[in-house]
């Protein structure tokens, strides 16, 4: 197959219409330059992944298309048909600028709910289970007020009720939209340097329909420039930690200390800034076994002259910037990268990469990448993807045909999005585990003769957007022997002879 | 260099194609001074075209040209001016490093490698570029070739920084963390601004096992790198012109502390944009810093003049006027800065210093309240309020600062040491806690161990009704004070020591 053909965009045919707006009038105001993600998720529970799309506004004063733009909610129909059922769903995400999406369960009912960051109040929507979303916003005490880009659900502290990591960005205003230039000495957009970085907000869920804010007492303290975020057990000690990339800061790493508090180790954990001591201008972020050795690996996407970088886990929490020896680093520097996560796109057990970009400054359009995985060293994969050069930020990761290879939903900045249909995925055997929103468990395929792989139930990193919360492990042709879960509370269960080929559906057992 | 052959020197190019067209920028947008130089620049270079000078004069025509564009950031203009000057000149080693340069920052590496050979078979002797080869070579996972060529350097010039630390980079890339240490801490003895090299530094011990001194390193790591001695580069940066190149020069000099070559830079920019307000703070700043109070209060207010709603200008002025005794003018102008921005923490926690310094505690407390809620970090935005509020008698509320503070800023000795002093010594009996303010008392005492911390834990521990460790704490501080001096508090505390010698009940003021 050449390579071309690897994935091709179906947006257009699908009924996905969207297009995103930016609201940019020549004000520079820097919001418009950072969005925006989106999600996939099974709002109604029909076995298939509908899609969220958020929308910017205008900004400042200036005269707002009619009708006024707004995030808009997609229901995927089984023949990979989207119908917009944004009026229907009470979704009116109208009123702030829109970031990003989170979506997690967070009342336990089985449906999933969805969290949008603004530029402006953050929103809360519970899903009623009845094809329709009311804003909880107020009360869950969700809705930080002021820009968040990424957010993620988990489960801080094994109650079984999902809590919430908000990545707060910085303290911009219109009303005071300060001027910024280029070298050039041309006004371009400001960057984060010039506005002072916002503290972020971690919410606990009560599991009484509300959250408390519990920032402080957790520790989380110090403020930073969040934009990506990634829940997952850096030393696997059976509790989850926090990932952040900071753009143009040392990124957090927040070991969760098993009592309700947090400690940002990231310096001396090796994954704060890359190996000569730069931070960089964190953006997207994944963590997966790229590996194959059980823990999960960080990567990265970052600014044009900065490489990607991929911090490799010891197995203890402890990282090492690997970017150059793995491939990672080579072919990213003229990229500014933005949505990323490590998935299986061959099926062949090693993760692979996808990266979308997108520059901040003149010219803005470049391509998407595709990394591929051979033994733990990543070989870009030239023309891999479909489509003309655009202005990429978020990304969001399923299987929307359900045909057993992963789909990438792309996000372009003041453009359409791109659904981008992974045409090579299914050809080799793999297992789908759907354990019903379960975030943070963690799914141990066994294979006679390979190592396991170790894949973990989330739906967040990227950039600003939700992924499929299904595990699609690709195989790599080797047989399965058994499936171990790894439930949030501790709990290990195993099954054994199962089929492959085919999604198990088994409901969260926390 | 001799020691550098040519021999290395594979897969050489030479600039044997036809130069590329150039590719002027648009000018649209640039400041006047610079679209002129650049304008004057290309019409030399025409007007040498059309008088068909000599090509060594063409080369340098179009290298200046080339060297502007660069200086400027318009990297897509300069590449083609460098290669025809290259093609011009094709002796002239400055052209082909130049480009090197340019394609080594867009992560071109085969290409800039090229550049970079081709410089050093013309010059072999002009170490930057060696560095910046080893630099490639090591991006492109080359470490073995990046450390031949570095070493050749080190053989030459023993003590190059820029050199220990790229190879620094490379020992680490290969875990050999002893070499590192030694590459790192000799680049850091040639180098000591270059703090950033501290990070690597700290990943080396780390790698032997030393966290300790891990962790030393990483206090200590900053942003500042090193690079080799650079003329040529030096040169290009000498180039910028406007109100802009001389804001950046500025704002470099006055963060390594040059204040005098920064208010120089400063006062340039003042001469060519004499309206613009960020030349004029930015000078009053460094103005500030070198002692000229009377200069730095001149350009506040000349920025004032033109733009009355500067926040930052008020912030300033006002802080020099406190200086000079004009507190009623700096209430003002900390007023304006506040009304102009709301959110500015800095203003709020002034002018409460300020009004309560001036007799207004009342108000005073209202804008503590609302730096603490701004600046939740700064001790001062919380020990302000709880000294003042403690002064007026209302503990109860001082109290209730001081917890806010202690969760904020656990690992404040100034914040603990308050809190455990109330809680051991409130005037009313009501708010005391013996058992916490011990906890905290010696918490504090294990952390600073003053004579004023170990009476806290005397004072604790009376309150608790534990009088003889009481008495014995408190003979420690005695001695403790007397070492410390001044003397004069040590009375009071025999006094104290008496009391609790007498026996139960010794609780303070019982």
């Amino acid at each position: 197959m050449a390579a071309a053909d690897l994935f091709v965009d179906v947006a257009a045919q699908s009924g996905l219409d969207f297009v995103h707006f930016n609201g940019a009038t020549g004000e520079l105001y820097f919001p418009e330059m950072m969005g925006q993600g989106g999600a996939l998720l099974d709002y109604d529970n029909d076995g298939d992944l509908d899609a969220y799309f958020v929308q910017g506004a205008m900004l400042g004063p200036g005269k707002s298309p009619v009708p006024v733009p707004r995030g808009r909610l997609y229901r995927n129909d089984v023949s990979l048909h989207f119908v917009d059922v944004t009026e229907k769903s009470g979704l009116d995400a109208r009123g702030g600028y829109g970031m990003g999406a989170a979506t997690g369960d967070i009342d336990n009912d089985g449906w999933v709910d969805l969290y949008l960051t603004n530029y402006g109040s953050n929103r809360m929507y519970r899903n009623n289970g009845d094809g329709t979303f009311t804003d909880v916003t107020q009360r869950t005490g969700t809705g930080y007020p002021r820009w968040s880009v990424g957010a993620a659900f988990f489960d801080m502290d094994r109650d079984g009720w999902l809590d919430l990591y908000v990545a707060n960005y910085v303290d911009f205003s219109v009303e005071k939209n300060p001027k910024c230039y280029a070298a050039s000495s041309r006004r371009d957009y400001c960057g984060p340097a010039d506005f002072p970085p916002q503290p972020h907000t971690l919410y606990r869920n009560r599991g009484d329909g509300t959250f408390e804010d519990v920032t402080a007492r957790a520790g989380i303290r110090q403020p930073g420039p969040g934009l990506g975020v990634i829940a997952f057990d850096a030393d696997r000690d059976g509790w989850t930690d926090v990932y952040v990339a900071n753009d143009g800061a040392p990124a957090f790493l927040w070991m969760n200390q098993k009592d309700g508090t947090f400690r940002d180790d990231a310096l001396l954990a090796g994954a704060a800034v890359n190996r000569r001591g730069q931070p960089e201008a964190g953006m997207g972020v994944t963590a997966g076994d790229f590996d194959a050795d059980g823990d999960e690996d960080i990567f990265r996407t970052h600014l044009t002259g900065e490489t990607n970088t991929l911090y490799v886990n010891d197995g203890t929490g402890l990282f090492e910037d690997r970017s150059t020896e793995t491939g990672a680093a080579q072919g990213s520097l003229p990229f500014t990268s933005f949505g990323t996560r490590w998935f299986d796109y061959d099926n062949d057990g090693w993760l692979d990469l996808f990266i979308t970009s997108g520059a901040v400054r003149l010219p803005l359009p470049q391509t998407d990448q595709l990394y591929r995985n051979v033994g733990g060293r990543l070989e870009e994969v030239a023309g891999a993807v479909s489509g003309a050069p655009a202005v990429g930020r978020g990304a969001a990761f399923g299987d929307v045909d359900n045909d057993g290879d992963t789909d990438v939903l792309v996000f372009y900045n003041n453009g359409p999005a791109r659904l981008l249909m992974n045409q090579a995925g299914n050809r080799r055997p793999w297992t789908g585990v759907d354990l019903g929103g379960a975030l943070g468990a963690r799914v141990e395929v066994r294979r006679s003769g390979a190592p396991a792989l170790w894949r973990r139930v989330h739906t967040d990193g990227s950039y600003a957007s939700a992924s499929d919360p299904r595990v699609l492990a690709g195989l790599g042709g080797k047989e399965m022997t058994t499936v171990r879960i790894h439930w949030p509370g501790g709990k290990v269960e195993e099954w054994r002879g199962l089929p492959t080929g085919r999604y198990i559906l088994r409901g969260n057992q926390q | 260099m001799k020691t550098l052959s040519l021999l290395s020197l594979v897969s050489f190019l030479s600039f044997q194609s036809l130069p590329p067209a150039l590719q002027p920028p648009s000018l649209e947008g640039l400041e006047p001074e610079v679209a002129a130089q650049l304008r004057d620049a290309r019409a030399l270079l025409d007007a040498l075209q059309t008088e068909a000078a000599p090509p060594e004069e063409l080369a340098d025509a179009y290298g200046e040209l080339g060297r502007l564009y660069h200086a400027y950031g318009l990297a897509e203009a300069a590449a083609p001016a460098y290669a025809n000057a290259a093609a011009q000149a094709p002796k002239d080693f400055r052209w082909p490093y130049y480009l090197g340069h340019l394609e080594q920052a867009a992560g071109r590496l085969a290409e800039a490698e090229t550049s970079y050979r081709k410089a050093l078979e013309l010059q072999p002797g002009f170490l930057p570029a060696w560095v910046h080869l080893g630099e490639v070579l090591l991006a492109g996972n080359r470490p073995d070739e990046a450390e031949r060529i570095l070493k050749e350097v080190l053989a030459s010039s023993p003590k190059d920084a820029a050199a220990r630390a790229v190879l620094g980079e490379v020992a680490l890339s290969r875990r050999q963390y002893r070499e590192a240490v030694e590459h790192l801490e000799t680049a850091l003895a040639a180098a000591p601004d270059a703090d950033r090299l501290h990070h690597p530094l700290a990943m080396a011990y780390r790698g032997l096992g030393d966290v300790d001194k891990a962790r030393e390193h990483l206090s200590k790591a900053g942003r500042v790198g090193v690079r080799p001695a650079d003329p040529l580069m030096d040169e290009l940066a000498q180039l910028r012109q406007g109100e802009m190149a001389h804001l950046l020069r500025g704002r470099v000099a006055f963060r390594f502390g040059r204040f005098a070559d920064a208010a120089a830079e400063f006062r340039k920019a003042v001469e060519a944009r004499p309206d613009s307000v960020p030349a004029r703070i930015n000078l009053g700043a460094a103005l500030t810093q070198t002692g000229d109070r009377k200069g730095a209060v001149s350009q506040f207010q000349e920025a004032l003049k033109i733009a009355p709603d500067n926040g930052t200008a008020h912030f300033n002025l006002a802080l020099l006027l406190v200086q000079d005794g004009y507190d009623t003018e700096a209430v003002k102008h900390l007023e304006e800065a506040i009304r102009i921005e709301p959110r500015d923490g800095a203003a709020h926690l002034e002018l409460a210093q300020l009004l309560e310094r001036t007799g207004r505690p009342a108000a005073a407390l209202i804008h503590y309240e609302k730096a603490a809620g701004l600046l939740p970090q700064d001790e001062r935005a919380w020990m302000g309020p709880a000294n003042l509020l403690v002064r007026m008698e209302r503990y109860r509320e001082a109290l209730e600062v001081l917890e806010a503070a202690h969760g904020n800023l656990p690992a404040s000795g100034r914040v603990t040491y308050g809190l455990a002093r109330l809680l051991a010594a409130a005037p009313d009996p009501a708010l005391r806690n013996g058992k916490r303010a011990l906890d905290l008392a010696l918490k504090v005492h294990s952390a600073r161990g003053t004579a004023a911390d170990a009476e806290t834990v005397a004072l604790a521990l009376a309150e608790s009704g534990r009088c003889d460790e009481a008495a014995e704490w408190q003979r420690n501080a005695v001695e403790a004070a007397h070492r410390e001096g001044p003397p004069d508090r040590v009375p009071a505390m025999e006094k104290e020591l008496t009391r609790y010698e007498t026996g139960a009940p010794c609780r303070p003021g019982g």
